[in-house]
């Protein structure tokens, strides 16, 4: 080697291959994380939920839309440091828990579509998209507070208090922010409340944090 | 407070692996990045002596 002076911050060939090789490199990075995500979003079918409804917990981070036909609850987990959906056998959903995946699934589109037409994200929270000007939805199913709403609008069940409070949202006023009256019918608040429910037993690796801590922790261990 | 956190991801995955620890990931994508970078410095290097040599 010469002891001749060379700078190869100058170089154009130093920068050309630096480029070719991050551009190249982050190319694949991605397409290799597009093809590793489809595990992380591919919904379970019913034979994985009739599997996992013999355990405690769900083996498909998003669950098959037949998930309306059981009790989900929201344990907190050592392991992961977080709370975790389970599953706590069967759960009659406006009086029935035999709803077939394509029954389900057609409730669930239903409520997804109604959640989009009368943009529940304008104001609440669903998976982390929305806003924070009403409380967040992704874990509304769970939330102890429904228990009011049934003694208030007098139902014997948390879906039909829900559907009952998204039907006359004006005649039950809850928070200082109310509600407005958005014409939800009652098939569209059916599938809206399973919509609502499939979404709480989406393993969101804790997402909102402490949501229901207090609430639902405490008092489903004391209740042991 | 172990150094290694135990993986505890729902949907085990190469990525979730590298995203446990807060610095985790950044180091990784440095390390496979920023080194063969070092690399190509030195073989830019070397050819640039070389024709300057002659």
């Amino acid at each position: 080697m010469s002891n001749k002076i060379v700078s190869v911050w100058t170089d154009n060939n130093f920068w050309k291959r630096s480029a070719a090789w991050i551009t190249g490199f982050s190319a694949i990075l991605l397409i290799w994380l597009t093809f590793d995500t489809l595990g992380q979003i591919t919904q379970g079918t019913d034979t994985d939920m009739q599997k996992d409804a013999k355990g405690l917990y769900f083996s498909k981070r998003i669950p098959s839309a037949t998930v309306i036909n059981y009790k989900i609850g929201y344990e907190y987990s050592d392991k992961r440091g977080h709370e975790v959906p389970t599953i706590n056998g069967k759960e009659k959903f406006f009086g029935r828990d035999d709803y077939s995946e394509e029954e389900a699934a057609a409730l669930l589109h239903l409520g997804k579509l109604g959640s989009q037409a009368k943009n529940c994200m304008n104001c609440h929270t669903l998976l982390g998209n929305g806003a924070y000007y009403a409380p967040d939805l992704t874990k509304a199913w769970l939330d102890p507070k429904w228990k009011l709403m049934m003694a208030i609008t007098q139902k014997k069940t948390r879906e039909e208090a829900m559907a009952e409070f998204l039907q006359h949202p004006s005649k039950y006023p809850t928070h200082s922010r109310r509600m407005p009256n958005l014409d939800i019918t009652a098939a569209e608040a059916k599938g809206l409340v399973a919509f609502l429910k499939h979404m709480s037993a989406i393993d969101t690796n804790g997402f909102p944090r402490n949501f229901g801590k207090k609430d639902i922790t405490l008092r489903e261990r004391s209740a042991k | 407070m172990t150094f290694i956190e135990p993986f505890t991801d729902m949907v085990p995955s190469f990525f979730g692996m590298l995203n446990q620890g807060p610095l985790t990931l950044t180091i990784f994508l440095h390390t496979i990045i920023i080194l063969p970078m070092f690399f190509i410095y030195r073989q830019e290097k070397v050819r640039l002596e070389r024709e300057g040599k002659q």
